[in-house]
């Protein structure tokens, strides 16, 4: 039992550090949209000026 | 305070100096690609990987291989880690590192902290310490130094958000930059006595007629990418004050120049790779401020001692056979001025390696290592990460002082704007989110006051520096936390975690934003970068932003511990 459980927190934490780098590369993929998002803000507006 | 301990920092600060020019030419060349003295190896580690070395990858490209290759290394660690008992080059037949361990170790070292809550020499064999530990004092200051590289391409070209290649950059920074330098520093470790083998542990009989076991190792070679990389970690528990990893005045002062030698030269390299090398040099000259006043002020509460020892009879004056001053937790053999040079050295850049007991500084003698950590570790800082750190306050100060005068800011000929600001909010953020949050919560749930051995602010102070230390990558603990817990070993991993990579991220997407733009030429009205009031706006916003985050958590411990000092508690 008690090896179990070991192996069962072996799993927990490489899981956990898969789960983490999974979700910085969303954060890339966030940033970059995000980066987009403003970029077309930035051109909308200067075209509106006079 | 003595003449003597002025000199010596006088003549570290010379050499920090100096280094710049030489080192800064050095890694341009490193990394514009002309440099090729080692171009077989390099070819055949692209042939062997299936890198394609001409490549220019836009930052997300960029961001994404950073990532994997941490979470490929850092996995394997573990596997190392988990499976050493059955691994060669263990002759003490060391069992398998706990799973928490593996797990903070792993996370540690793979982001430059090298936090340590085991004692190297009782639970790392030397396979695990040569082919993972060392492994990731390199590339992870490779890392560092590519993303430092890849910010200034950003600033410095105009190349649709393409910020170089991150597997040449990480190749040719460790091939040609931390390699060479670590086998040069080896040798002069070795040669002033820090040890180098493959034996077992000695067995003693000492004076007293006890048994004693004298670990052994292969330190020098550790030691000295340890310090170059700014990784921190070391072969034994009592790191940089062990005599086997730190025994001479001479290898205390090598140990400290390594430390701040590619920091100091980034900030060349800056200047060459913008061309502004006086944009360069202002950096250099506000690292170099915040530096001095830090050691200024570690050193002045060190020498001035404890009051309360004085009350009790203890001597504090210094004379030719009394320190004088806070000797508690410090190296006879360092004494005074090198403890406090070391702690602001090494809190200044991301190091993390000790020679002094930091928990057993005066009040204020601790703060100036705790608030280095709060800074963002932006004073000349860990190999790269200080650069990049720096670079995202030169883009706020140039922000602010945009605002000042109505114009939209721009920085050396790039505008500016939302997304950049952003960028740089999230980088600013995040790291006393992760700091405050995690401490907050660890000073209220039974496990994480478990693990404290003081009470009041000193204890306050403990959990402030553990997370600190570990999100900012530096891996220094102020001692008297017990972090050998699920709680701490889980919660500082993760922590280490958060303070590289999603720090990281928001840096190269910056990066790229700037690389993004067209350089426009300077006008009347730009803020210039090259000046005393650049200097002092920059100075003015690295204190002010760290000020204005940590001060209250700072107020509820050192300072009020020294308050309490005076009026005569101690804790």
């Amino acid at each position: 039992m008690a090896t179990e459980g070991r192996s069962m927190l072996d799993l927990v934490y490489v899981l956990g550090t898969l789960a983490f780098f999974t979700l910085m590369l969303a954060y890339v993929r966030a940033c970059a949209a995000l980066g987009r998002v403003e970029s077309r803000n930035v051109e909308r507006s200067a075209a509106d000026l006079p | 305070m003595t003449l003597n301990g002025w000199l010596q920092i006088l003549v570290y600060c010379l050499c920090v100096l100096l280094v710049a020019k030489p080192l800064g030419i050095y890694l341009v060349r490193v990394y514009d690609g002309s440099l090729t003295w080692l171009g077989p190896i390099e070819r055949a580690v692209y042939r062997v990987c299936g890198v394609d070395a001409t490549e220019d990858q836009h930052w997300t490209r960029y961001a994404g291989g950073m990532l994997l290759f941490s979470v490929a290394s850092m996995l394997l660690t573990y596997l190392v880690l988990r499976l050493q008992a059955v691994l060669p080059l263990n002759p003490q037949h060391l069992a398998a590192v706990p799973d928490r361990q593996a797990f903070e170790t792993s996370a540690s070292f793979t982001t430059n902290t090298n936090w340590q809550s085991y004692g190297g020499e009782s639970v790392m064999s030397y396979f695990s310490q040569m082919t993972q530990l060392a492994f990731h004092n390199f590339v992870s200051a490779a890392v560092g130094i590519a993303v430092a590289v890849a910010f200034v391409r950003g600033i410095a070209r105009k190349s649709a958000g393409r910020v170089g290649n991150f597997w040449v950059d990480l190749t040719r920074g460790t091939l040609y930059v931390l390699l060479p330098m670590s086998i040069i520093l080896a040798l002069m470790f070795v040669q002033q006595g820090v040890i180098q083998n493959f034996r077992p542990y000695a067995d003693v009989v000492t004076l007293e007629g006890a048994k004693q076991a004298i670990a052994m190792g292969p330190v020098a070679s550790q030691e000295a990418i340890k310090q170059l990389g700014t990784n921190g970690g070391g072969f034994f528990n009592a790191n940089a004050a062990h005599p086997f990893e730190n025994p001479t005045p001479w290898s205390n002062f090598w140990s400290m120049f390594a430390i701040f030698m590619i920091p100091s030269a980034l900030t060349y390299l800056l200047g060459r790779m913008v061309r502004n090398q006086k944009h360069g040099w202002a950096v250099w000259t506000a690292m170099f401020v915040l530096f001095v006043g830090g050691v200024s002020t570690a050193y002045w509460a060190e020498a001035r001692g404890n009051p309360i020892h004085a009350a009790r009879g203890v001597d504090l004056a210094t004379s030719a056979t009394n320190p004088g001053g806070n000797m508690e937790g410090k190296e006879v053999r360092f004494g005074i001025a090198n403890s406090a040079l070391y702690a602001t050295i090494t809190t200044d850049a991301s190091c993390g390696a000790v020679n002094s007991m930091h928990d057993s500084f005066t009040p204020l003698g601790g703060l100036v290592p705790l608030a280095n950590i709060q800074l963002g570790e932006v004073v000349f800082g860990g190999v790269g990460a200080g650069l990049y750190g720096m670079l995202v306050m030169v883009v706020l100060t140039v922000f602010i002082a945009g605002l000042m005068v109505g114009r939209t800011p721009e920085y050396l000929g790039k505008k500016i704007q939302a997304r950049e600001i952003q960028m740089a909010m999230l980088y600013v953020l995040i790291f006393p989110a992760a700091i405050l949050t995690m401490s907050a919560i660890s000073a209220l749930l039974p496990a994480g006051l478990q693990g404290l051995n003081n009470a009041g602010p000193h204890g306050l102070s403990e959990i402030l520096y553990a997370f600190s230390s570990t999100a900012a990558n530096n891996g220094s603990a102020f001692a008297g936390l017990t972090g050998t817990t699920y709680y701490y070993n889980t919660m500082l991993g993760l922590n280490t975690l958060i303070g590289r990579f999603a720090m990281m991220v928001p840096m190269l997407a910056l990066a790229g934003f700037l690389a993004e733009k067209r350089i426009v030429p300077e006008s009347a009205g730009t803020f210039p970068v090259t000046t005393p009031l650049f200097v002092v706006l920059l100075v003015s916003v690295v204190v002010i932003v760290g000020a204005l985050t940590f001060f209250p958590a700072l107020a509820l411990g050192p300072v009020v511990e020294h308050l309490l000092m005076g009026a005569g508690k101690l804790f």
